[in-house]
């Protein structure tokens, strides 16, 4: 009697398992197949793009499409630009996201508050309000047509990642500042030495965000750049690559675009475990 | 703090010996040097000008002249395609909101359990957010196609009359609005960190005490998930209504203008007629309008967040 319940409960909990792996496969296959499709057409040879029926397994693989790809999407060139521009945001939004945390989180300056509700308010206003004197200023410069704007602003720590910054510095104890400061380190020591190496997961998880933020960035670019082939990011030249005079067979463009968001996807893999704990503590952060 | 009180009390000589240059309130502003730079130039004073600039003619050139009100009036009485901007992008974010909200909860509860390979399932439906979004956009640009793209090949060879996607005024709104969804893996991944840290016991509790699966939906996982909620309505709305590459990359704004996202439209008018006053007037308007919203989200938040700490 107890045995015959016992597996009549089994038997209901493996129906509920294999119902959630079939929902979890259905719900899936609208996520991958565009992908898949994507990779499928830049395999193709011309007459296969459009052939009907459509094929789903390209007939003839054609890996030319790929190195097609890199020549008319400049990739090599504008690799290096978009990857030029990144990593010199990475380290700017690090070194300056780092410093006015540290000062938020554990400074007692006068002011302090409304520094705080000041950068806090200004993560509400939309871009678009303050790009035509940000864009005003920059040709004032003389920094229309470089990449200045794209970098320097990372450099200026950006609202949101300061947020997250205070708040995961103040979850660090302060005894271990103190400590630091009786054994005579300077409050830039303490910043590097020991709040920095305590704040790992955070450090990967801006430098993914930024990497991303940077990598997709399209609107800056536009305007900035827009006007010197040879400085733009290969977000604006994907995107402008079906818009040329010629037009781009189907195929090589899919290939460039597959071209242009691998990096991003490799980095997202490696860095994984850390970017999704960010996420739950960013979340976390946010909610408190 | 009192014991701090006593003693600064106790040694007045040595607190006032002690140079300005060692104390907090020094050290606190060289490490805030970054947003003392970046606040005012890319804040404070970009919305004060901006402001300035919305009751000027200005032609991005020469330097911008007072006009009063005239692009206001022109904006909300002469314009056509602002008024349209405004209702199509409102249209879109406040459709899309409530679906990505459900969509995502939804999809998140279902990936909330430890079976074999859950990790890789939630990489795959996390994988269209990773994807940029001009890849993204150039990808369903080909999905879409008119005559050629696998959406429309494959309603023919069903019978079926092929759909305008891009091309249809009716249509377009709801062709972007799939795209959105199909990013819907990063909804769904905060949600999913939010369902975690929901403490086991309460379901313990709720599940001796007898209550159903939807019950204890109802009661516990949708109450303490309402920050993340929340958080999720804030940020979907705020983005929402400033959609800009889909207008960008795939539309151009059209097909007559049933695109024609507000911040394209701003967009428009500053860098492709020169009109630069009148933009920064459109972008105030939409400024106070994400204010109005946000406001109103914040105050009637009260009624249905809850926060465990307070």
């Amino acid at each position: 009697m107890k045995n015959e319940m016992r597996t009549g409960r089994k038997r209901r909990e493996i129906t509920a398992i294999v119902l959630r792996y079939v929902m979890i496969f259905v719900f899936m296959l609208p996520m991958i197949l565009p992908v898949l499709w994507m990779l499928s057409t830049a395999l193709k040879d011309n007459a296969g793009v459009f052939a009907t029926p459509p094929q789903f397994i390209p007939k003839v693989f054609q890996w030319g499409n790929f190195k097609e790809a890199v020549i008319q999407s400049k990739y090599l060139q504008r690799f290096g630009n978009t990857l030029f521009i990144a990593v010199l945001c990475i380290i700017g939004s690090i070194l300056s996201n780092f410093m006015v945390g540290y000062a938020l989180a554990r400074f007692k300056f006068k002011g302090r508050k409304m520094w705080f509700y000041l950068i806090i308010s200004s993560m509400m206003i939309p871009g678009m309000t303050t790009v035509m004197p940000v864009f005003r200023f920059w040709v004032a410069v003389g920094a229309y047509g470089t990449w200045l704007p794209l970098i320097l602003p990372a450099w200026l720590a950006g609202p949101f990642n300061t947020f997250l910054c205070k708040q995961f510095l103040s979850t660090i104890p302060r005894s271990y500042d103190e400590a630091a400061k009786i054994d005579g380190a300077t409050y830039f020591q303490i910043l590097s030495r020991i709040i920095m190496p305590l704040s790992k997961p955070l450090i990967a998880y801006m430098a993914v965000s930024t990497f991303q933020g940077s990598w997709n960035d399209y609107m800056n670019p536009l305007l900035y750049v827009i006007s010197k082939q040879d400085k733009w990011t290969l977000a604006l030249g994907i995107a402008r690559l079906g818009s040329g005079t010629f037009g781009i067979e189907w195929n090589v463009y899919m290939a460039a675009d597959i071209l242009y968001f691998l990096p991003i996807l490799v980095v997202f893999f490696i860095f994984q475990d850390y970017f999704m704990e960010g996420l739950g503590s960013m979340t976390a952060a946010g909610v408190k | 703090m009192s014991k701090e009180k006593s003693a600064k009390a106790a040694s007045p000589v040595k607190k006032q010996r002690k140079a300005w240059w060692h104390g907090e309130n020094f050290h606190g502003y060289i490490f805030m040097i970054p947003t003392l730079i970046g606040w005012p130039l890319f804040c404070a004073y970009p919305m004060i000008w901006s402001a300035y600039c919305a009751f000027c003619d200005w032609d991005g050139i020469n330097s911008p002249k007072w006009a009063g009100l005239k692009n206001f009036k022109y904006i909300l009485t002469i314009d056509p395609v602002f008024k349209k901007s405004l209702l199509i992008t409102l249209e879109y974010a406040l459709i899309n909101v409530p679906i990505m909200l459900i969509l995502g909860l939804a999809l998140a509860m279902l990936l909330n359990k430890t079976i074999r390979g859950i990790k890789i399932f939630r990489v795959l439906y996390y994988l269209p957010v990773i994807i940029p979004s001009v890849a993204t956009l150039v990808l369903w640009n080909f999905i879409f196609k008119q005559d050629t793209g696998i959406l429309n090949v494959m309603l023919r060879s069903a019978g079926l009359k092929p759909v305008g996607w891009l091309t249809d005024e009716k249509i377009v709104l709801l062709s972007l609005s799939i795209i959105r969804w199909w990013t819907v893996g990063g909804t769904m991944m905060i949600f999913l960190s939010g369902l975690q840290s929901v403490p086991g016991d309460l379901y313990e509790a709720a599940d001796l005490d007898g209550a159903g699966k939807w019950a204890q939906f109802r009661h516990i996982t949708i109450p303490m998930i309402t920050p993340i909620l929340f958080l999720q309505l804030i940020t979907g709305l705020i983005g929402g209504l400033q959609a800009f590459n889909e207008a960008s990359i795939m539309t151009g704004g059209g097909p007559n203008y049933g695109s024609h996202f507000i911040n394209y439209d701003i967009y428009q008018t500053a860098f492709g007629s020169s009109k630069y006053g009148r933009a920064c007037a459109e972008a105030w308007i939409l400024f106070i309008i994400i204010a109005i919203l946000t406001m109103i989200t914040f105050s009637k938040s009260e009624a249905y967040v809850y926060y465990e700490n307070e």
